[in-house]
Order: C-alpha cells, then sequence, then structure tokens
C-alpha cells in the first residue's frame, strides 16, 4: 500500500503542464527516432540528451524515460509495414507482422494488436517495478563496498561477455571503456591521473560528446552504405485509424499472449545484458508453446503481441535495477544512468529515501508515457509511410548536424566536437570489425563507482582480497560473475567436443 | 610461407594491448599503486584493468587470425569529410553558417536534389539548430575570424 501511496505521490509530481508536455514531446520523438530504421533507441537517446540540459533534473529524466520507452512502440512500425526492423527488439514482430500487413491485408491492424501488446506490457512491467523497485533498494542497502564490487563486475561483465557474438570482443571493449573514464581526476583523492599534459584531459571525457560520437555519429557513418537503398511500402491500401480497429474476436486473441509476455518480459529486462531483445525472442519462443489461432510466422496476432509485449515489459522492468542499484541493463540504459549522474543524482539504494520526489516521479511518467504513447502511436497511423520512408540521403546531414551541435553544446568549446568526431569515428570502426559499443558505455558509466568501492575494500581488508569472499552476497555474486565467464567457455569447450566426435 | 596479411581485426587489439602497457607503465611509475598505510594510489585500479586489458587484447589478436577481412567503403567515411570542413570553415565563418554551408553542399551537390527539396532540407536543419540549440538553449556558437575582425 506504501508503495501506491508513493506512486501518487509521483504522479503529483508529474502531472505538471511542464511535465506533461515533456512526456508527450518525449513520446513523440521516441516514436520517430525509433519508426525510423537505422537509428535505434540507444543513438536517439544520445542524440537527444543535449536538449534537456534547459530543464530540471526530474524533468529531463523524464523526457529522457519517455523518450526511450516509446521507441521501443516506434521500432515495430517499420517491421510491421516494410520488414525493416526499427530497432533490434523489433526483429521478432517482423515475423508475423509483415505477413499480416501484406499477405492478410491489415497493416492497420497489425499496428494496432502491436501498439495495444505494448501498452499491456509495459502496463505490467511498471506495476511490478512500482513494488519491486523499493523492495531491491531495500536489498540494496544491505550492500557494503565488497557487495557493491562484486554486483558492479557481474553488470559489467555480463552486458560484455552476452551481449554479442565474440565474448572476448565484448570484455575488451568493457576494459577500454573504464580505462577512459580513469582519465582526468582520481575518483578518491582528486589528484590529476592520465592528463597527458593536457588542460582539457585534466576534466576528463565529457560524457554526452563521447556518447553522441560512439552511437549517433557513428550510425551516420554506417548509414552512409543504405543511402540508395529505396524504402517502399508494399501496402495496397490506405491506412486509416477507424481501419485498423480491432474487432473483439481480436482482442481476445491479442491480450492473453500479451499479458503472459508481459510477466516474462519484466523479469528478462530486471537481468542485467538481457533487455528488450532477449526480452522479444522469449516472449516469441514461448508462444511457440501455447495455441495460436493462425501458425506463428504467417501473420498471427498471437506472435506479434507476444514480442511487442515482452520488449515493452523489458524496457520497464530495466528501471528498477538501474534506479534501486545504480545498474543499467543495456546500453540506452547506460545513457540514461549517465544523465542522471550529470544532474547530480546517484541512482541507487539511497535515491528512493533521499529522492522520493524524483525516483516516484520517473516512474509515474513511465506510466503516463505509456499511455500518451498509446494514443499519439494510434494516432500517427495515417501518416506513418510519410515517417518511415524518409530517405537515408535526407537523414544523414540532419544527423551530422545534430552530432556537431549536440557535441558543441555540451562544453561549449570545440573540444566537445573533436571528441564526438573522435569517438565517432572509433565507434564506427569498432562496429565494422564486430565490437558493439554499448559494453563501453555502461563500462565507462560505471567505472567510477567500481573504482571507489573497490579501492575502499581494499582500505578495509588492507589489501586482503578475503573481504570479497567472507561476505554472503558479495560470495554469491562472485559465484554467479564465475558462472557468466564459464558459461561460454564450457559452451566453447563442448562444441569442440561435439565436432570432433562427428 | 606466405605471411598473413595484416587486417584491422589484428590492428585492433594491438591498439588496445599498446593502451594497455601505457596505462600499466604511467600507473604503476607515475600515480602509484600501493601504500603501506594509504592502501590503494591512483595506478592501482588502472593498473589492474590495463593488465587484464593486455591478457584479453593477446587473446583477441589470436582470435582475429580466423576472421575474415573487413572492409570500409569509402562513401562511408565522407560525412567524416563534411565534419572536419565544418570545425574547420568555424574557425574562420563561425559554426552555423558553417553547418548551412554543409547541409547546401550536400543535398544540393553530393545527392543531387532539386533546389526546392535543398531549400525546404536547409530551413528544416537550421530551424531546429537556431529553434533548439540557439533560442531554447541558449548555446552561443562561436562566431569565427571574420565576423571577430569586423565587429571588434
Amino acid at each position: 500500500m506504501e508503495n501506491l501511496q508513493m506512486l501518487f505521490m509521483g504522479f503529483s509530481v508529474v502531472l505538471t503542464v511542464q511535465n506533461v508536455l515533456v512526456t508527450m514531446l518525449g513520446a513523440v520523438l521516441g516514436l520517430i527516432v525509433g519508426a525510423m530504421p537505422g537509428i535505434g533507441s540507444l543513438a536517439g537517446v544520445a542524440l537527444l540528451l543535449p536538449l534537456t540540459y534547459k530543464f530540471n533534473p526530474t524533468t529531463a529524466i523524464i523526457m529522457l524515460g519517455s523518450l526511450y520507452y516509446a521507441n521501443m512502440y516506434g521500432g515495430s512500425f517499420s517491421a510491421i509495414l516494410l520488414n525493416i526492423p526499427g530497432d533490434s527488439p523489433a526483429v521478432m514482430t517482423a515475423l508475423d507482422g509483415y505477413p499480416m500487413a501484406t499477405k492478410r491485408n491489415r497493416p492497420g491492424q497489425a499496428l494496432f494488436t502491436s501498439n495495444m501488446s505494448s501498452f499491456t506490457g509495459g502496463l505490467i512491467g511498471m506495476l511490478i517495478l512500482t513494488f519491486m523497485g523499493p523492495a531491491l533498494a531495500d536489498l540494496g542497502l544491505k550492500f557494503g563496498p565488497a557487495e557493491m564490487t562484486s554486483l558492479l563486475l557481474v553488470a559489467m561483465t555480463s552486458i560484455g561477455w552476452l551481449v554479442g557474438e565474440n565474448p572476448t570482443k565484448g570484455v575488451v571493449l568493457t576494459m577500454v571503456g573504464i580505462l577512459i573514464a580513469t582519465m582526468g581526476m582520481d575518483t578518491l583523492t582528486g589528484s590529476p591521473r592520465y592528463d597527458f599534459g593536457n588542460m582539457y584531459l585534466l576534466g576528463g571525457i565529457p560524457f554526452t560528446p563521447f556518447v553522441i560520437g560512439a552511437v549517433g555519429f557513428s550510425q551516420v557513418l554506417k548509414l552512409m552504405s543504405e543511402r540508395n537503398k529505396k524504402v517502399e511500402a508494399n501496402l495496397t491500401q490506405k491506412l486509416t485509424i477507424k481501419g485498423s480497429m480491432l474487432s473483439l474476436h481480436d482482442v481476445k486473441r491479442l491480450l492473453p499472449p500479451a499479458i503472459r509476455s508481459g510477466f516474462m518480459g519484466t523479469f528478462v529486462g530486471v537481468l542485467p545484458g538481457a533487455g528488450a531483445t532477449t526480452g522479444a525472442f522469449l516472449g516469441y519462443a514461448m508462444q511457440k508453446a501455447f495455441k495460436s489461432e493462425e501458425p506463428l510466422g504467417s501473420g498471427a496476432i498471437e506472435g506479434i503481441a507476444s514480442c511487442e509485449s515482452a520488449n515493452n515489459a523489458a524496457a520497464a522492468g530495466s528501471f528498477a535495477p538501474l534506479l534501486a542499484l545504480g545498474i543499467p541493463g543495456s546500453g540506452t540504459g547506460a545513457v540514461l544512468l549517465g544523465g542522471l549522474m550529470m544532474w547530480g543524482l546517484n541512482p541507487g539504494p539511497l535515491l528512493f529515501s533521499s529522492n522520493p520526489d524524483f525516483a516516484w516521479g520517473l516512474i509515474a511518467s513511465l506510466f503516463l508515457a505509456n499511455l500518451l504513447t498509446l494514443f499519439i502511436s494510434l494516432g500517427v497511423i495515417p501518416f506513418l509511410i510519410k515517417i518511415l520512408t524518409v530517405p537515408v540521403k535526407i537523414l544523414v546531414p540532419i544527423i551530422t548536424v545534430v552530432c556537431v551541435v549536440g557535441g558543441y553544446s555540451t562544453s561549449n568549446s570545440m573540444y566537445g566536437v573533436i571528441i564526438m568526431f573522435l569517438s565517432g569515428l572509433f565507434g564506427y570502426i569498432l562496429d565494422r570489425n564486430g565490437y558493439g559499443v554499448a559494453p563501453m558505455l555502461l563500462s565507462f558509466v560505471l567505472a567510477p563507482l567500481l573504482e571507489s568501492n573497490m579501492r575502499k575494500s581494499f582500505i578495509i581488508s588492507h589489501g586482503g582480497l578475503g573481504i570479497f569472499f567472507e561476505k554472503p552476497i558479495s560470495a554469491f555474486l562472485l559465484i554467479v560473475l564465475f558462472a557468466i565467464i564459464l558459461t561460454p567457455v564450457l559452451k566453447f569447450i563442448l562444441r569442440k567436443v561435439r565436432t570432433a566426435k562427428n | 610461407m606466405q605471411l598473413k596479411k595484416i587486417t584491422s581485426q589484428m590492428v585492433i587489439p594491438v591498439v588496445t594491448a599498446i593502451i594497455a602497457v601505457l596505462f600499466i607503465y604511467l600507473g604503476i611509475t607515475k600515480y602509484g599503486f600501493w601504500h603501506d598505510t594509504r592502501g590503494p594510489l591512483p595506478g592501482f585500479f588502472p593498473t589492474i584493468i590495463g593488465i587484464l586489458l593486455l591478457g584479453l587484447s593477446i587473446l583477441a589478436f589470436f582470435g582475429s587470425f580466423k576472421a575474415e577481412k573487413t572492409s570500409y567503403p569509402i562513401e562511408n567515411w565522407y560525412p567524416a569529410i563534411g565534419v572536419v570542413a565544418i570545425m574547420l570553415a568555424t574557425l574562420v565563418i563561425g559554426m552555423l553558417p558553417s553547418l548551412a554551408i554543409f547541409v547546401l553542399v550536400w543535398l544540393k551537390w553530393f545527392e543531387k536534389y532539386n533546389w526546392k527539396i535543398t531549400i525546404i532540407g536547409l530551413v528544416v536543419i537550421m530551424a531546429i539548430v537556431i529553434g533548439a540549440f540557439v533560442m531554447w538553449l541558449g548555446v552561443q556558437f562561436p562566431k569565427g575570424i571574420i565576423y571577430n575582425w569586423i565587429m571588434y
């Protein structure tokens, strides 16, 4: 009951004219960025980060939260209408969404199904977040430096080790991100470190230009290969809101998979390294075990509902560890965390007690964003084809200009533009060679926290490693850490053994 | 025996290994690793991470022999050239005119759009920049040598 009271208090924070308008703006921008193939939530949130500087921290993060959340809705639009997923979680949506739009000639209903399922999954995720977030924070209060060190190691390793095809590359970039973050000032003593005699490096590598470059500008360079592709919708009918309505029978088909996947997706979202993409894959896989009126893959409502509900629930669920423990579950979560830290807010166990207005305001804003995004996403149905077919040729100069002015505006100097440019080239080269940048962003944000906790642990233990194994929570987390590290190694050995046998 | 061609898949772990060695060296020699009474010093954490990175870079280097050669299409670098041009032009004519010229050149001469689309594109982009960044956020963009020379 107390949590519900706090949630209502959160609504009193959110329901101001400015915050509602900002939530709407975030929802509209998130839908557009998510719908346009090739941009994605990570680049979208990074590119729009400078726009939030004008607001107070609560309003700023409300906008980013709604933007991230609306992205999950938008990603499915291009998957359904063009068979091009706007974001990785929408890959599964295309399997049934596109056949439903083209073969079954029900594009509006496919979009409606996607929107309704996203709303249902998101609502379930947010309700669970309302109760689980504070409980997780209470658990976090028991964490000392040793436990926090172990937890941060688990979070960083799981992202680096589990995301992407090559675990070694993921962990290499995790380490690179940590080293970049150590440049500037020492976290405990404040003495200069790795500044190489450069005045600008003394302040460290600024977060926003670094992120804008690594994900935004590198995306522009990647998009260049696709600029001559013609994007056309293979639809025979005009999209209208009236013509997109679902029948009662459709709603009856939609709800059971959406509810099941909503619960499952939320718990997937809480796990570091899993996130919305894994949620969507598991949601779809789970639906295979249940009965569908039409076979999955042929344009079944159940197929769209299962993955769309799961990915939105996972997006909501990922806020629980982010707010309660300060641990983001994905690259986009890392950008949100970086944004929070920029405004002087330190997510973690104390956030719910020291900044309840902010923590509950953000959770309440997610409920509001979910509702507003549903209405906006239904309202934009008639205009979707125009939004989705904006040529990449026009997007390239727009995003390039936003990257340059975004890089400049954060530091009010060309230093920001240079950092954006160099990190963009770095991100592009890494991407071409199979190194995803998400682990680097996550470790860049979490490194100061890891360093201060690790050093405090060693000061307490006078240099002994035993402190990490003596405390039960820390010992458990270290077991998890070793399990994460050993799983791909064991899989590799097993594969080799099987190949040798064959 | 024919030497395998050097690819960027091999260069990346070599670069990360060099970075690791640099951080380890400076961590131990310049910033200090451990003090008997004060415990870990500023070089402690980067040195440990550097050692891990060095080990992983060696692993990634040997793994890179199996990887296929990566291609870098020349056209993918054009926006990077554009940003360098914007940075240089900013010093002379300021950032806003540089951005406007970049958009104009890109849409009209590089993408070969007609004047109508070019002007619409230019107006939309400059409206975003001036509306959101200059008027909303109050960012003072650099005005360049020529402006400063005329005004002061």
